[in-house]
């Protein structure tokens, strides 16, 4: 499987330095990059350091929206050199168009079955300007969306900003599962970055992130969150994503949770999901912390702060009979 | 599940679904009343097994053996289906 990580985050926020010091790690100089770019001229590509064979760019339009279809093509295609041996690559980059959302770029990396075969989603990181962020998200939403749908928030030209105290809180608001890291001019080591947001190291921040039954609300998207202390019957696991997807899955940006499941409490299941697709539930070998309560955080729009709890709450009670 | 329980996850799906509707504890159940549609959920009895739930309208009773069935009967009734109903898929295994 060939892991796929997104880079995104607004106009001007840094994401092609990031993508151009990442490339300069020998680990990542084989890489091959997808560049997206609003307007008709692409300059990005022009500014990165890497072989032209590897490196792709899609103008004219947005990922998320008219160039979608490219973006499928274009990684079929490119797998399809990989096999061949007219290109050598061991993982891809996209670059997003500082508009974009990052949904529907997640929705076709899981579900294109061919696209699905071969490559694996490790990580969407979003840059956000360290002196402009707070401004732009307020401003912005798209800029939300793409703060909300990380794994992990980068806070760019920190150089410029010495006290991100306010729009780290902000941050955390929008998305208290994203770990905030810092750079000056793109340089973080690329495995802090792009490692798999499912492995049990990456969940240790989301983990020992306080969630409590709450739901908090920026800009038309809210953050909800369940707890459970008690383990959740097997059986619920799959009545209640099939209801999220069916009733909240058009409003539904992002989910993750780690479930305490009754009939084996001693390996939490990791869930992780965008809109109605879900990513096949991990199940780990033991708890990364010693809480061990189910955690789900539900990242939409227009869903009722309590819907996913009571819905919850009633599926419990009809597995227990 | 208790009446007021069933109201409150009833009266969020209503606006989850963007329907206008009012939800009222009733008997053992909930009335449901959106428009000129008047619409009953009553709990199955023991015997009923393995049905847990009645939709109950002025033309039929459908019955529904989940929470999860009785919602979608219910957001079908009341005509609030999306126009390309979401149903739970799962991405590819790594």
């Amino acid at each position: 499987m060939i892991p796929v990580s997104v880079i995104t985050g607004f106009l001007g926020s840094g994401k092609t330095t990031l993508l151009r010091s990442v490339l300069r790690d020998p680990a990542y100089a084989g890489s091959a990059v997808i560049v997206n770019e609003w307007g008709d001229i692409g300059l990005d590509h022009e500014l990165l350091e890497t072989s032209e064979e590897n490196l792709l760019g899609l103008a004219n339009g947005c990922l998320c929206c008219t160039t979608r279809g490219d973006l499928a093509r274009t990684l079929i295609d490119l797998a399809a050199r990989r096999r061949s041996g007219a290109v050598t690559y061991h993982r891809v980059l996209i670059e997003t168009s500082g508009l974009a959302d990052p949904a529907p770029i997640l929705h076709t990396l899981l579900v294109d079955p061919a696209i699905a075969e071969s490559h694996r989603v490790e990580a969407v990181v979003t840059v956000v300007d360290a002196l402009l962020g707070a401004e732009t998200i307020a401003r912005h939403p798209e800029a939300t969306q793409q703060a909300m749908l990380a794994d992990r928030l980068l806070l760019s030209k920190t150089d410029l900003a010495p006290d991100t105290s306010a729009l780290e809180a902000q941050l955390a608001e929008l998305n208290p599962g994203a770990p905030i890291l810092r750079a000056v001019q793109g340089a973080i080591p690329p495995d802090v970055l792009f490692a798999s947001a499912a492995r049990p190291e990456a969940l240790r921040h989301w983990l020992d992130v306080t969630v409590t039954p709450s739901a908090r609300h920026s800009a038309g998207v809210e953050t909800i969150s369940i707890l459970r202390e008690d383990p959740i019957p097997g059986v619920v696991l799959p009545l209640f994503l099939e209801a999220l997807a069916e009733h909240a899955g058009e409003k539904l940006l992002r989910m993750k949770g780690i479930i305490r499941v009754a009939e084996v409490p001693e390996r939490p299941a990791v869930l992780h999901g965008v809109r109605h697709v879900l990513h096949p539930i991990e199940w780990l070998e033991d708890w990364p912390s010693a809480d061990r309560r189910s955690r789900l955080v539900l990242i939409g729009q227009g869903i009722p702060q309590w819907w996913p709890a009571r819905l919850l709450e009633a599926l419990e009670e009809e597995a227990r009979g | 599940m208790n009446p007021p329980a069933l109201r409150a996850l009833v009266a969020d799906s209503l606006i989850l679904w963007g329907v206008a509707g009012r939800v009222d504890i009733a008997d053992a159940g909930i009335r449901i009343t959106a428009g000129d549609l008047v619409l009953h959920v009553a709990p199955a009895l023991p015997e009923e097994a393995p049905m847990r739930w009645w939709l109950i309208s002025e033309a039929r009773r459908r019955p529904a053996a989940s929470m999860l069935g009785l919602l979608r009967s219910l957001r079908y009734a009341l005509n609030a289906t999306s126009a390309e109903p979401a149903r739970a898929r799962v991405a590819a295994p790594s």
